[in-house]
């Protein structure tokens, strides 16, 4: 095992570059989609409630 | 530090959500007036003694302008005192409850006039009342064996 974690630090150090890229293209797409879709309930939800209570007061 | 693309544009998008929601919270608080019922309770009262507290040893309307009014009520099992309030339409009604025993609800359905009646406590309101209609003002905190009956009008005539 720790040969085996020399061997990953070894290659981050050598390698930055590719390192960086490969964080990059971490699979985010669908938390993203998901944290919009949550968000866009968030803000419907707010603006309904206020949309409610100026129509009332 | 590294953040991810993705990640910055959604940490963007929650705080911008946020400064709005807020900066909306402010407006309606500094500029509107808009404040929770219970906020100040100017006048404090002894629970037991309310129909001997001013102003609620005289419950009922009193008019403080041209068409303003200062509305003193008692919540009580099961009604409001005074019931059947009347007034002209455009009305502005500065609402002041408290309760002469449990917990109870002053609500006017289909307006932003909801809050309780607290044993101890004045919460206000203020409304005014631009179409002329006969309101519903009931109890919405379940108070006893008789709180579906707890309900009376206020006529706005016009």
């Amino acid at each position: 095992m720790d040969a085996r974690r020399d061997q990953l630090e070894s290659k981050q150090k050598n390698n930055g570059s590719m390192e960086q890229e490969h964080v990059q293209d971490e699979p985010l797409k669908g938390t993203f989609a998901s944290v919009l879709i949550l968000g866009a309930f968030i803000v419907v939800s707010w603006i309904g409630v206020l949309w409610l209570f100026i129509q009332r007061s | 530090m590294h953040i991810h693309r993705l990640e910055k544009i959604w940490l963007i998008i929650g705080i911008v959500m946020l400064g709005v929601f807020l900066v909306a919270i402010g407006i309606g608080a500094f500029a509107m007036g808009n404040h929770p019922p219970g906020h100040s309770s100017a006048i404090k009262l002894d629970p037991e003694k309310v129909y001997e507290t001013p102003p609620f040893d005289n419950p009922g309307l009193e008019q403080i302008g041209e068409n303003e009014y200062n509305a003193y009520i008692v919540a009580y099992i099961y009604g409001y005192n005074p019931g059947n309030i009347e007034i002209p339409v455009g009305a502005t009604v500065h609402f002041y409850v408290t309760s002469a025993d449990v917990v109870h609800g002053f609500n006017i359905p289909g307006t932003i006039v909801n809050m309780m009646a607290v044993p101890g406590e004045v919460n206000e309101m203020t409304y005014t009342f631009d179409e002329p209609a006969e309101y519903l003002l009931l109890c919405n905190e379940y108070c006893g064996i008789g709180h579906e009956y707890m309900a009376t009008t206020i006529t706005v005539k016009g």
